[in-house]
């Protein structure tokens, strides 16, 4: 074969560059059609339901009167509901995830409780919300409470946060491991010191978006009898009289965001569908301050780890 | 010794390279020592210019197989027998240059004793034997050498006590011509010299057939323990 | 120079094999560690010698479906290291091991050295603040470091790192220190720092170190042992294996000769 003259190398590189050229810009198209979208629906929300952002919005409860209703009680709620799902499921999720990765053996058990993580993470969230009906409301006797619907929603989001965990305890490199065992340390001082540390910006990040997801759930929410209209606070958590005082809100009735959403939006005066957007852009908020916090802890703690 | 090829073949073709300048060389001190006691035979004293002249084309082997030696050493860090291939010719190169060197004495004792009038082999016919025997000494080392001979090189060390007891015995008869003839003395003086760069010739060939057995197993040889001799 | 009489021994394998699942990785290995000497372990990559150090801090354990046959045995006190009976953390706090890409914590200089200490139940912060100044002197860093204790481990160049991580393995007083091929991520003149380390730390511990280097094990230690898929070729002096091999396979690895 003849060597390529210098303009034969540069035409084959112009060709190629060519379809460099064109990949780029099919694949900014198609990047700009989610990010449109987005874009779109929280504009949208915002125009819809921007005459009510004003302070009472956010503390009145709900009302018959569509410019009175406010989303004190949904918002109260689903924080609430968040701390319960959080509470239960960090701790849960991430004792699952360090037990899979670090002291699991790898027989065909763990292999199928491996599968049934996935099979579990892609169980609808009605399925989770029938479940809870039958073992949390009922069973447990925990009643249509705040704490049902934090464990639920820990339930649902628990396969995301064990994922999230091992995939930050497997990024940890094998030498790391072995450097901290090499000077005599046990399974647990090599987690306590090296493993949870070490995979806490991955864990916090899987958390996070975990919630995210949970704040946004309504169909278990509505199925274990979530009330779509509710005049009153729960009592503030922690504050009543020790020790069974401390934990009397979780016993209470609530109502969450998406629900009052949901439940504007199903009024046949249309005033409420401004209400619902308001809503709706609160809710956004929430969830993409949620992840933005997510991405700067992973930045923040991840800066100080380097191997 | 390890006749496979290394991963390197720039190695392999630098240690052949300096095998050969190694042989190139002997086979010139080799030949000076050959005609240095033609020399002494025959009274050719035109032979000494050139065997004067031919030394230093050993001096500068001599320097340049070291060099060689050096480079191979820092660039190549060789090991085990290449290792001790190359410490034994920079020694052999060392032993084959002072052979060269005596055989240019010996050029120089034949001129000196022609230009006196005198014709030496009427003396020491004794001298003629040994060198014969030096020379054969010479020989067998290299031969020891390109062939990593082991048996050949111990031939070439037991061969050096013959020599040894020659010398001393051609001593004893100048000596005695001396005593005799007080005319004769400064002829046999050199003669003396010539003998004894002869026996030097012939430790030489031993030390070159002492490195071969290094080079091949390892030992040195050179000097064994007091218990050992025994 | 003739050294007639062996020093004492450190440790010893005994027909020791070892098996990667069905993989047959040592076989029949049997060798003497002689104690306060440098004793390297040679030979082409997958030749077992990896395996065969780390055998010596079970740290096979940690992975499942690796088996031991045979005995590793400690000295003063004569402890089998392989022996079921015998927990592979008390191994651990005993033989110390450097890795071969240097692997500090992402944490303190500091924390880094004291982890061998404070895993050992060690807290209090003046007997801390000494040993990790003892370590890091053993591990020739201090006066490197001395003014950033409290600084990141990885802020260090790779030899430094690799100085700390020997530093941490000193810390706890380890009888014999594991090498794993210690300056193969690292450029000539840190090599050259941590292989006159290795010389100075021969005075108060055993070392046992793989290379892939042959000069490096010709200049740091005083036994080498020439290893070839999974057996030991030959053990001997280091002056002896590099000038006269008695193998022709030793021989050939050596000199270059491998095909």
């Amino acid at each position: 074969m003849q060597p390529l003259t210098t303009e034969q190398i540069r035409a084959v590189i112009a060709r190629g560059k060519l379809k460099d050229t064109i990949f780029k810009a099919l694949g900014l198209f198609c990047l700009s059609i989610g990010l449109l979208v987005i874009v779109a629906l929280i504009v949208d929300m915002f125009i819809k339901g921007s005459e009510r952002f004003t302070l009472d919005f956010f503390m009145n409860f709900a009302s018959r009167r569509a410019t009175q209703a406010g989303i004190l009680s949904a918002w109260v709620g689903s924080l609430l509901v968040m701390l319960v799902t959080a509470l239960a499921a960090v701790p849960l999720g991430v004792a699952a995830g360090l037990y899979l990765e670090e002291y699991a053996k790898r027989n065909w058990l763990t292999h199928i409780i491996e599968v049934n993580i996935s099979n579990l993470a892609a169980v609808p969230s009605i399925v989770y919300g029938l479940l809870a009906l039958g073992i949390f409301v009922y069973q447990f006797g925990f009643g249509q409470s705040i704490l049902s619907a934090g464990l639920t929603l820990a339930l649902l989001i628990l396969p995301i946060i064990i994922v999230a965990t091992r995939e930050a305890i497997r990024a940890i490199p094998a030498m790391i491991r072995e450097g901290s065992m090499a000077v005599g340390a046990t399974r647990w001082q090599t987690c306590r010191y090296h493993i949870i540390p070490y995979a806490m910006p991955g864990i916090l990040t899987g958390v996070i978006i975990g919630l995210a997801r949970a704040i946004g759930e309504t169909a278990p929410i509505i199925t274990i009898g979530a009330l779509t209209f509710i005049a009153f606070l729960p009592p503030v958590p922690f504050t009543g009289e020790p020790p069974a005082g401390l934990f009397e809100w979780v016993m209470s009735p609530f109502t969450v965001m998406p629900i009052q959403i949901f439940n504007w939006t199903s009024r046949p005066d249309p005033a409420f569908e401004v209400n619902a957007a308001a809503a709706g852009f609160v809710l956004m908020v929430m969830v993409l301050s949620m992840n933005a916090v997510a991405i700067y802890l992973r930045y923040k703690m991840r800066k100080n780890i380097k191997w | 010794m390890n006749d496979s090829a290394h991963l390197s073949s720039q190695f392999d073709e630098d240690l052949s390279r300096l095998r050969t300048h190694v042989l190139q060389m002997g086979g010139l001190v080799e030949t000076q020592v050959s005609a240095a006691i033609d020399a002494y035979s025959t009274g050719e004293v035109s032979s000494v210019k050139h065997i004067v002249e031919t030394d230093r084309r050993i001096n500068d082997l001599e320097i340049a197989i070291d060099d060689d030696c050096a480079h191979i050493i820092a660039k190549r860090q060789p090991a085990a027998s290449d290792l001790r291939l190359v410490f034994g010719i920079s020694k052999i190169v060392t032993d084959l240059e002072r052979a060269g060197d005596e055989a240019k004495k010996i050029a120089k004792g034949v001129r000196r004793i022609y230009e006196a009038g005198q014709v030496p082999s009427q003396f020491g016919i004794g001298v003629r034997h040994i060198a014969e025997a030096a020379l054969h000494m010479v020989r067998d080392a290299l031969d020891a050498f390109a062939r990593l001979d082991v048996e050949q090189a111990h031939r070439v060390i037991n061969a050096d006590a013959n020599v040894d007891v020659e010398f001393k015995s051609i001593v004893r008869q100048l000596i005695t011509h001396m005593m005799e003839d007080p005319r004769t003395i400064t002829t046999s003086i050199d003669i003396i010299w010539i003998a004894r760069a002869v026996e030097r010739i012939g430790d030489h060939a031993k030390n070159i057939a002492e490195h071969v057995v290094f080079i091949v197993e390892g030992r040195d040889i050179r000097h064994p323990p007091k218990e050992q001799k025994a | 120079m003739q050294i007639h009489d062996n020093p004492a021994l450190k440790a010893e394998a005994r027909n020791l094999n070892f098996y990667y699942g069905e993989a047959k990785a040592l076989k029949g290995i049997n060798m003497p560690i002689y104690d306060k000497k440098v004793t390297a372990l040679i030979g082409p990559s997958g030749c077992g010698k990896s395996t065969y150090l780390r055998s010596f801090n079970r740290m096979h354990d940690l992975y499942p479906g690796n088996r031991y046959e045979g005995e590793i045995r400690f000295f003063p006190d004569n402890t089998n290291l392989l022996s079921p009976e015998v927990d592979p953390i008390e191994v651990r706090m005993r033989v110390g091991m450097v890795f071969q890409k240097p692997n500090p914590f992402p944490k303190s200089i500091y924390e880094n050295v004291a982890y061998g200490l404070r895993v050992r139940g060690e807290n209090n912060k003046r007997v801390l603040d000494d040993k990790v100044e003892h370590a890091l002197k053993g591990g020739a860093l201090w006066d490197e470091v001395k003014d950033r204790l409290n600084e990141l481990a990885s802020n260090l160049s790779g030899g430094q790192q690799q100085r700390l991580c020997i530093a941490r393995a000193l810390a706890t007083d380890p009888e014999l220190l594991l090498f794993d091929e210690p300056t193969s991520a690292l450029d000539p003149i840190a090599t050259a720092a941590i292989e006159e380390l290795v010389h100075e730390l021969k005075k108060r511990v055993t070392i046992l170190i793989v290379t892939h280097n042959m000069q490096q094990a010709a200049r740091v230690s005083d036994y080498t042992a020439y290893m070839f898929l999974g057996e030991m070729i030959e053990f001997g002096k280091t002056d002896e294996i590099f000038l006269k091999p008695k193998d022709k396979r030793t021989e050939d690895y050596i000199t270059g000769r491998m095909g």
